[in-house]
């Protein structure tokens, strides 16, 4: 059995990641693509904790999701936006260099998590940062060459906020079932066609699948517009059962 | 995820998995919880999850109740789990 099973009896240990990569996604958001030897591999939707040791002993610590498909083991991605108090957050996308060490342990989570014998049709609601799970798992369809329908709205302050825009719109080029439609809330760019307005009813009927294919639903984001999305998708008939949802702090989306 | 929010706004339980395997030997976050409080059957990861890498204490999205607490000490890690009538563990696939 895989070690990741949700029953596998691994104990959970610190282990030592180190920088291979920094990535620059939007001025707030940068990736880190890392080498941690011995990863046991995971799955799509998990997290890591990351622990950061400051010289006099003091630690700080938060919980990351991976950004990366399970199948791109060698090369673990984190996503970090930096937050204007975070402690961790303003090391991981502000400082962190390439060649520097942390310590991680992981992957944690049996919840939030898609994988292929799961199925379809699936359902990504992001907001902000929210994409980053949701993005382990189109590129975990996509690598694994899934066909499963998918369909990702995907919320943005404004377009320069957009994290993966260009392997986005290339893995929504490719065709193969994957729809994603962005929406923006503070912004109307010049030649922008697309929503600006917040995730609403309205938008997830219009966008989203209907109840009767029972989809996979995941909803990622600020905790307002997780609990709003969650209301709504019920309220339009899709089963809770369905619907997964993963909420973080509010970043004022 | 990126839960740097320590005040008051709760995450899900799928953030206390890490500090929940420190005692629990697998992920319990996929593990159905009932509620004491008011018997609301629900995965780990789908609870209200409030506080940090010190501890944190896991609320019924339904009633509030208190179903997991557990703290770091320097004298070591506590759990309570007077709200959990039942943990159930699915066997693996």
């Amino acid at each position: 059995m895989p070690a990741t099973d949700v029953a596998a009896p691994a104990r959970l240990r610190w282990i030592t990641a180190t920088i291979r990569d920094v990535i620059d996604e939007t001025p707030h958001v940068r990736s880190l693509v890392l080498d941690v030897p011995d990863w046991p591999g995971h799955k799509a939707g998990q997290h890591v904790d990351v622990r950061l040791t400051a010289e006099d002993g003091y630690q700080a610590q938060r919980s990351y999701s991976i950004a990366s498909a399970p199948a791109a083991a060698a090369a673990l991605m984190l996503t970090v936006e930096r937050l204007d108090d975070g402690e961790v957050s303003s090391y991981l996308a502000g400082e962190a260099r390439v060649g520097d060490r942390f310590e991680l342990r992981g992957p944690i989570g049996g919840y939030f998590i898609w994988t292929l014998d799961l199925g379809g049709p699936l359902f990504l609601i992001a907001g902000g940062s929210g994409v980053v799970p949701l993005m382990a798992m189109l590129r975990h369809r996509a690598v694994a060459m899934s066909t499963v329908p998918a369909t990702l709205l995907y919320s943005s302050r404004c377009a320069d906020d957009i994290i993966y825009r260009v392997e986005l719109d290339r893995l929504a080029g490719q065709g193969g079932g994957l729809k994603i439609v962005h929406t923006l809330t503070r912004e109307r760019p010049a030649g922008w066609s697309g929503y600006t307005r917040r995730i609403d009813r309205a938008m997830l009927q219009n966008v989203g699948v209907a109840p009767e294919a029972q989809p996979r639903i995941f909803v990622c984001g600020p905790t307002p517009l997780v609990e709003t999305a969650a209301r709504d998708l019920h309220a339009l008939g899709h089963e809770p059962h369905l619907i997964k949802t993963e909420r973080f702090g509010p970043t004022g989306r | 995820m990126a839960d740097e929010s320590q005040g008051a706004a709760p995450l899900d339980g799928n953030a206390a998995g890490g500090l929940l395997h420190e005692l629990f030997a697998l992920d319990v976050t996929a593990a159905e919880v009932i509620c004491d409080g008011c018997g609301a059957v629900a995965e780990i990861g789908a609870v209200r999850a409030y506080g940090g890498a010190m501890g944190a204490i896991l609320r019924c999205a339904n009633c509030n109740t208190s179903i997991i607490r557990l703290t770091h000490t320097a004298a070591g890690l506590w759990l309570d789990m007077r709200g959990a009538r039942r943990l159930f563990v699915a066997a693996p696939a």
